[in-house]
């Protein structure tokens, strides 16, 4: 028996089930298909989106990673404002992100010209998508990252406030001491999913460990978010070796903006100052390649993570 | 159990209850309530109860016309059309005009000439061409009265152009591919059959790619149904004959076939000739598999192609001289961990076949073996009864065949079971009942098993697998895949009923199908 643990990034989702049934499709679905179920390794998903997003998005089919045509089929749905900061710091800390994904300002981004078909606005941007797209995105991008790395107390419209860092990690160390849990046990994040698994598995001590560890489209390569995972991660050190046993597999997409300018990570997170995560460059197809069905039906990932499974 | 599947159970059992309320005493509100739940019944093709609760409606309410047009399309569908015609002509008579009730009964009475014109093995034979005639003329009094009668509208089009091409002369003066544009134009988005409806029209103006594009909107729609998409097969393969139309219309009921075992409840039924036939099909270019089929439709198409290869591994154990007995299938010796490991053995049931011809099996000797997927015309004797395990433990028999296996795979073993949850499905491939020599693909849902991580096996060195289906049971000696790499889980051993006991020391029972998971019956021959 195996078990992996699913850790989703940002923006609003659909329902816990819906999400998971979709990644296990995914896999399922690859060209060298990893039917988990058929297989017996059972799985959950590590679900945060309710903490930020009033409630689950009801169209499920925007993400299945195959439209490409509204903010929720490209990790940018559920209306999230752009952060307010709090602190010089956190003011740094958002302009530095912001400037990861565009050069222009708010003005200029307002005044771009509708997009003209078959010739999508900032081709020249990291992000090749129209503004009505790209915009959302990058709100979300900021609004999320930053209420995690800055652990903001907050709560959709009509809820309590709650400690946004401290209850996530809460619940991805719940989910790595689940009973339901087997070995071996493999976690598979994507986006921010990744900067929290690293995130418990390298700096919250009553973490559970694990026996692998894969990243998908992971802004870890970043300045400004690798800043915010001190005290715990170091250059030489980064690697979580006490809670994760076997290795870490990370897979990029080079036009993924997520990864920004960034995408490897074994330079930034050695083990006794050696470079031991395996960065895989991938590509993802489409337009938008930072979707994390595109990466879960990606050959190198399927044989890394039947690898990790000790599935032949 | 998933909420469709508690649905269908409940419809049953309120059926059941109703059924006996209505041959003793009960009021009005139990008449009105069986009346409706008849109605259920079609919808879940349950057509035995339906058949039995309609006829107990009719003897409390002769007159209630929509019953006997509920009674009729069980006639229908059971086979016995020209009772049902008997029974709709004086009720299309009797119907007042204006009555919507009139609509369906006329288009019913048409469905059933059109059934027995495409049933005719000679189309030009004058019963057939009568009921062709009749067929249409149903169909086109009913839309011809309104246009937004779209369902008798599209079998219009689907009879004018097939009956044409039989050289029928009938209805001159209709254009199929005109009423096609209207009922196009006419259907109403709301119609749950829209899609479906638009699919079959599209047939009728001749174009593929507005039929590729329709009934790819058509199947990759949430909430598309299998009952649905079994109609539509139906109609692609008894009506319109796509599978005679060349290459592009056999692909297309192919990618069908494939999205139906898909759905929850599927069942695709197959003759072994067509079978032979699919195995040697084309595969059609990914890029029209994704047209049709949605993103992963190149991988759903090649996953039906393996369930396909599978059954050729399928084989039914006949008694000599006599009927099929059970299923069995082909297995690598090996991969029971028996030697020599490349020889090829069949397994079954027990009570299909031991040495004692005990709980109804034959001997061996009086048993026989043919793959018919892979040639209906060889036939093995079984040479040694090599390993059995009665009903009460394992309910299985390893055959050594009289002869070398030739021209057929065996099937895979998984070294697991699949996990447990709301999404689980499992397939078997063989014959219910026995009851011809179709193979029956069947969509099940895993229910429970006493494996890993928290089975806990009632008796000890069995482990047990609960599945069901909405309506099928039988395939004694069946494999049972799972859902995705058609591996063999377990062995089938008892389907179809009610009353079974819940595994892992749950509380009460329910209505499942049972089976040996193949890991328990390999650690048995070990010993």
């Amino acid at each position: 028996m195996a078990h992996v643990t699913f850790v989703h990034g940002i923006a609003n989702k659909p329902p816990p089930a819906d999400l998971l049934r979709i990644w296990r499709e995914a896999l399922a679905n690859a060209s060298d298909a990893l039917p988990l179920g058929d297989l017996g390794v059972t799985s959950e998903l590590v679900y945060w989106a309710d903490l930020l997003y009033e409630k689950p998005d009801d169209n499920v089919a925007a993400h299945e990673g195959v439209l490409e045509n509204t903010p929720e089929a490209l990790d940018g749905g559920g209306g999230a404002p752009p952060p307010t900061p709090r602190s010089a710091e956190e003011a740094a800390f958002l302009e530095a992100l912001r400037g990861r994904m565009t050069s222009l300002s708010d003005a200029e981004i307002e005044a771009a010209p509708p997009a003209i078909p078959g010739s999508p606005q900032g081709t020249l941007e990291r992000v090749p998508l129209p503004w009505f797209l790209k915009k959302p995105i990058m709100n979300t991008f900021l609004r999320d990252v930053h209420h995690y790395l800055f652990d903001v107390e907050f709560a959709p419209p009509g809820r309590t406030p709650m400690p946004i860092q401290r209850t996530i990690r809460e619940r991805f160390v719940t989910a790595l001491g689940s009973p339901q849990v087997t070995r071996p046990h493999v976690v598979i994040s994507h986006s921010m999913g990744t900067v929290i698994a690293y995130d418990c598995l390298k700096r919250v001590a009553e973490c559970s460990g694990v026996d692998g560890l894969i990243t998908l489209g992971s802004p870890l390569g970043l300045d400004e978010v690798q800043d915010k995972l001190q005290p715990g991660w170091s250059r030489p050190d980064g690697f979580p070796h006490d809670k994760v046993a076997g290795g870490w597999t990370n897979l990029y997409d080079r036009l993924d903006p997520v990864c920004g300018f960034d995408p490897e990570l074994a330079n930034d997170y050695r083990r006794g100052s050696a470079a031991v995560v395996a960065d895989i460059a991938v590509q993802n197809d489409g337009a938008w390649r930072h979707s994390t069905t595109k990466y879960l039906r990606q050959p190198r990932l399927i044989a890394a993570l039947r690898e990790m499974l000790q599935i032949r | 159990m998933n909420g469709e599947d508690q649905d269908v159970e409940a419809v049953r059992a309120r059926a059941k209850s109703l059924l006996a309320a209505l041959r003793g005493v009960c009021g009005d509100d139990e008449v009105r309530e069986a009346k409706a739940c008849v109605e259920r019944l079609r919808d879940q093709r349950d057509y035995e109860l339906m058949g039995r609760l309609a006829e107990a409606v009719s003897r409390r309410d002769p007159k209630d016309a929509t019953n006997r047009r509920l009674y009729a399309q069980y006639l229908i569908d059971t086979g016995h059309v020209t009772a049902a015609v008997d029974l709709l002509q004086p009720l299309a008579r009797r119907v007042p005009k204006g009555d919507k009730e009139l609509a369906e009964v006329t288009g019913l009475l048409g469905r059933a000439h059109k059934q027995i014109f495409f049933d005719a093995g000679d189309k030009s034979a004058v019963g057939a061409r009568d009921a062709l005639k009749h067929a249409v003329a149903m169909y086109r009094a009913e839309y011809e009265r309104d246009r937004k009668n779209t369902w008798h509208g599209v079998n219009l089009v689907a009879l004018l152009t097939r009956g044409r091409a039989f050289g029928s002369r009938v209805a001159q003066d209709l254009d199929a591919r005109t009423i096609a544009q209207e009922v196009i134009a006419n259907l109403d988005e709301r119609d749950p059959w829209r899609l479906p409806t638009l699919a079959e029209a599209s047939l009728g103006l001749g174009d593929w790619d507005i039929v590729d594009r329709n009934v790819h909107e058509y199947v990759t729609a949430k909430g598309t149904t299998a009952f649905q998409v079994a109609s539509t097969l139906r109609q692609f393969t008894e009506v319109w004959d796509l599978e005679r139309e060349g290459e592009r219309g056999r692909a297309l009921v192919d990618m069908l076939r494939a999205k139906l075992m898909r759905l929850p409840g599927g069942v695709v039924r197959l003759e072994p000739a067509e079978l032979q036939r699919l195995r040697q099909q084309e595969v059609p270019y990914e890029g029209r598999l994704e047209a049709i089929l949605g993103t992963y439709g190149a991988q759903t198409y090649q996953w039906w192609k393996t369930g396909v290869e599978r059954a050729a591994s399928v084989a039914a154990v006949r008694q000599k001289m006599g009927g099929r007995m059970g299923t069995a299938f082909l297995v690598r010796a090996g991969d029971l961990q028996r030697e020599p490991a490349d020889e090829l053995l069949v397994l079954t049931n027990y009570h299909v076949v031991n040495a004692e011809s005990a709980h109804g099996g034959i001997r061996p000797e009086e048993a026989e073996v043919v793959f018919e997927a892979a040639d209906a015309n060889k036939v093995y004797g079984v040479a040694e009864l090599l390993w059995s395990s009665p009903p009460e433990r394992h309910d299985a028999s390893l055959l050594r065949l009289g002869a070398p296996v030739t021209g057929v795979a065996p099937l895979p073993i998984a070294t697991t079971l699949p996990v447990i949850d709301d999404a689980a499905r499992v397939y078997i491939i063989g014959h219910p009942g026995g009851r011809d020599l179709a193979f029956s693909f069947q969509d099940n849902e895993l229910i429970d098993h006493e494996g890993a991580p928290t089975g806990k096996p009632g008796t000890e060195g069995v482990c047990r697998v609960h599945y069901r289906a909405p309506t099928e049971g039988g395939s004694s000696g069946s494999p049972v895949f799972n859902s995705r790499l058609w591996q063999v889980i377990a062995l089938h051993h008892m389907g179809g009923k009610i009353g079974v006991r819940k595994l892992n020391g749950k509380e009460g029972t329910y209505g499942a199908n049972e089976g040996i998971a193949m890991h328990s019956i390999v650690a048995a021959m070990k010993g």
